[in-house]
């Protein structure tokens, strides 16, 4: 995958490309606003590491700039600002995600990961926590070298789990992604599906955090 | 003491007062040109009688008997009036005298004409009344004005010290925070120097205070960046060198935490009481709860703990940045000092005329000496941030005071019946009105209980 990174600070850039280069990912840097919508004009990126403090223009205004050329870019945005009105504001004109500096290195990438999947463009299309297999290309799960038959929903919610291994998925963004807006979900349908799912899945492969949500540990 | 009252009081005392000594001088004087004026008619009376040398004797006098006389020849009394003594009257002397007789005192003239002695005299008594009538005429209108004069010198006063009156109530309708600048119209070359010099020193303070403020937002920016650097390298290091490298292991952690207490740091600046300006609004705890707990999950999964939430569905009155970090702290804490393999519970309620939010922990809670000192700026459970095995900055705390006060609500430090850890119980006011200058009294209500 190929990434455009924007970002003023050169350390900050050249850290940032090493880290993401052993990880396998394609970086190209930029160091402002102009120079990132020129290149965005010509190159075939796959994604753009937006920072919102940059020399020439407001990072905002790119992020503006990109999405009213109608593209969709995956556009993930670092900023030092962290007021919640910043973070509404930048996921409103359309940033698929948000980081904090200081940001782990592991969370970019495990955020470049999810992005990666839903762009089919991961060099591998198989996640494998513990016994469990999910094959993203093939639509399969494999538990134990058994391929397993899932329906369609709950396909996508374990799906949904293993993409984001580690991470508390609730149930409000389980239904948000299975349903289709305006769709009737009947008030316990998501727990109806991860029964389902359990019957067939390793004992406590999925977890319930009560009050919060479900979470696959990675 | 107030100037108005004092310059009505001060003025109308001393017009009283000059009014008093005017009019005693007055009669005074009054009383001298009565004296004369009657002195001239006596002596004139004397002329008279000396030319005319009445024979008769007893003769009636007119005047309501306030005049007397006796004619003396060879000092025989010769004529005399019927309220006249026998006697001389005074002693054969020229001039004015005063004299008792008839049981009266009397003003007496006498006058010598070869032989002959006239002697005269007028009762005292309707020179004082006179005298008194001319001064009463004289001091009556001014007495009966006195009263008005109060009433214009008061307005005068009033209107003169307007300005004054509206500086008053412009400082006193400032709001604690408010430092905008004063204008008061009209304020006179005694009260402008005074209202500029205010106004210099307020759009001072209020330059210092944005100062300040940005100072927290722009530290963070200037500090974040170079510690996503810093993290970045050290990490890159880490996959060139391997990870059993004790110096860059420490360097790592090092980092972290540098990272973690200018995080804490910004947001004790970000939520001072004393410098908060956000806006309240109305919000539902249940998504904040959750969005936290998804966000520390890994931290909490890494430490194998559980952690639960039992949903009241409890909407509050607050801010959102503070409420979500008031909550972050509480369980991030919870997480910290429980043990490996602990739980921890979060829960939101309504109780009587209270929201309640309960975050519990098996850990081992807090003793109760140190209950008071936890919520002190830096101050860390079992000693300085250098030799406590748990990484934090003594910060967490101070800032859920913060909070706390910022909503006016109340924060108990308890033992925890259900996992026998702390439990930490935060109840917000169903009712909330939002009074900055209460806030400073709320700050006595941070009690730290102990069961």
């Amino acid at each position: 995958m190929r990434i455009l990174l924007v970002e003023d600070d050169l350390p900050l850039a050249q850290g940032l490309q090493i880290s993401l280069r052993h990880q396998d990912f394609a970086v190209d840097h930029v160091k402002n606003g102009k120079d990132a919508l020129n290149t965005l004009a010509f190159a075939d990126h796959d994604m753009v590491i937006l920072d919102l403090g940059l020399p020439d223009m407001d990072g905002l205004s790119v992020l503006k700039a990109v999405r009213k050329n109608k593209s969709a870019i995956p556009i993930i945005i670092l900023t030092a600002r962290d007021s919640i009105e910043d973070k509404v504001q930048g996921l409103d004109i359309g940033a698929d995600d948000y980081l904090v500096k200081p940001f782990n290195i592991d969370e970019l990438t495990a955020r470049l990961r999810v992005i990666e999947r839903r762009l089919g463009t991961a060099n591998s299309s198989i996640i494998a926590i513990d016994d469990v297999v999910i094959d993203t290309l093939a639509h399969k799960v494999i538990v134990n070298k058994q391929v397993l038959n899932l329906a369609k929903k709950e396909y996508m919610v374990l799906k949904l789990l293993m993409e984001n291994a580690g991470r508390i998925q609730s149930r409000e963004q389980i239904e948000s992604h299975l349903y289709e807006w305006g769709e009737e979900v009947s008030s316990n349908a998501i727990e109806v599906h991860i029964s389902n799912i359990r019957k067939k899945l390793p004992e406590k492969f999925i977890k319930t955090i009560r009050g919060v949500g479900y979470t696959v540990e990675s | 003491m107030s100037i108005r009252r004092y310059l009505v009081l001060i003025l109308i005392s001393v017009i009283t007062l000059v009014i008093f000594i005017a009019t005693i001088e007055g009669y005074k004087a009054s009383m001298v040109k009565a004296g004369h004026l009657f002195d001239m008619q006596l002596s004139s009376f004397a002329d008279t009688l000396i030319n005319l040398e009445p024979q008769k004797n007893n003769i009636t006098v007119s005047n309501k008997d306030t005049l007397a006389f006796q004619l003396w020849r060879n000092k025989q009394l010769v004529s005399k009036s019927s309220n006249a003594p026998n006697q001389a009257i005074s002693v054969f002397k020229e001039g004015f005298s005063e004299q008792n007789f008839n049981a009266k005192r009397w003003r007496v003239f006498s006058l010598q004409k070869n032989n002959t002695w006239i002697i005269v005299a007028q009762l005292l008594k309707p020179r004082f009344e006179l005298a008194e009538k001319v001064i009463l005429s004289a001091v009556t209108p001014i007495i009966l004005t006195i009263p008005l004069l109060s009433l214009i010198i008061s307005l005068i006063i009033s209107y003169g010290l307007k300005p004054l009156q509206q500086l008053k109530t412009q400082l006193t309708q400032k709001g604690i925070n408010d430092l905008s600048t004063i204008n008061v119209v009209q304020a006179g070359t005694e009260l402008q120097p005074i209202i500029d010099t205010l106004n210099r020193v307020l759009s001072q303070l209020d330059s210092a205070y944005e100062r300040e403020k940005r100072f927290a937002s722009d530290a963070a920016h200037e500090l974040r960046t170079p510690l996503s650097v810093l993290k970045i390298n050290a990490h890159n290091l880490q996959y060139e060198i391997g990870n059993d490298n004790l110096l860059l292991n420490n360097l790592i952690t090092s980092v972290e935490r540098m990272a973690h207490i200018v995080e804490q740091i910004l947001k004790l600046n970000q939520t001072n009481p004393e410098q908060f300006s956000q806006q309240m609004q109305k919000m539902s705890l249940t998504p904040i709860v959750q969005q936290v707990i998804a966000q520390l999950y890994p931290e909490i999964s890494m430490r194998k703990q559980t952690i639960e939430f039992i949903d009241g569905h409890i909407e509050i009155y607050g801010n959102e940045f503070c409420i979500v970090t008031l909550v972050q702290n509480l369980i991030a804490n919870a997480s910290k000092y429980t043990p490996i393999g602990g739980r921890i519970l979060v829960s939101t309620k309504q109780y009587q005329q209270e929201f309640i939010l309960q975050i519990e922990d098996s850990g081992p809670g807090i003793v109760e000496s140190e209950i008071n000192k936890v919520f002190d700026r830096f101050y860390r459970i079992g000693g300085d941030c250098n030799n406590s095995s748990v990484v934090g900055c003594g910060l967490g705390l101070a800032i859920v005071k913060h909070i706390v006060i910022l909503h006016q609500a109340k924060i108990r430090l308890l033992r925890s019946t259900r996992l026998h850890g702390l439990k930490v119980t935060i109840s917000f006011p169903c009712s909330l009105t939002h009074h900055h200058k209460e806030q400073n009294n709320n700050d006595k209500e941070v009690k730290a209980i102990h069961e």
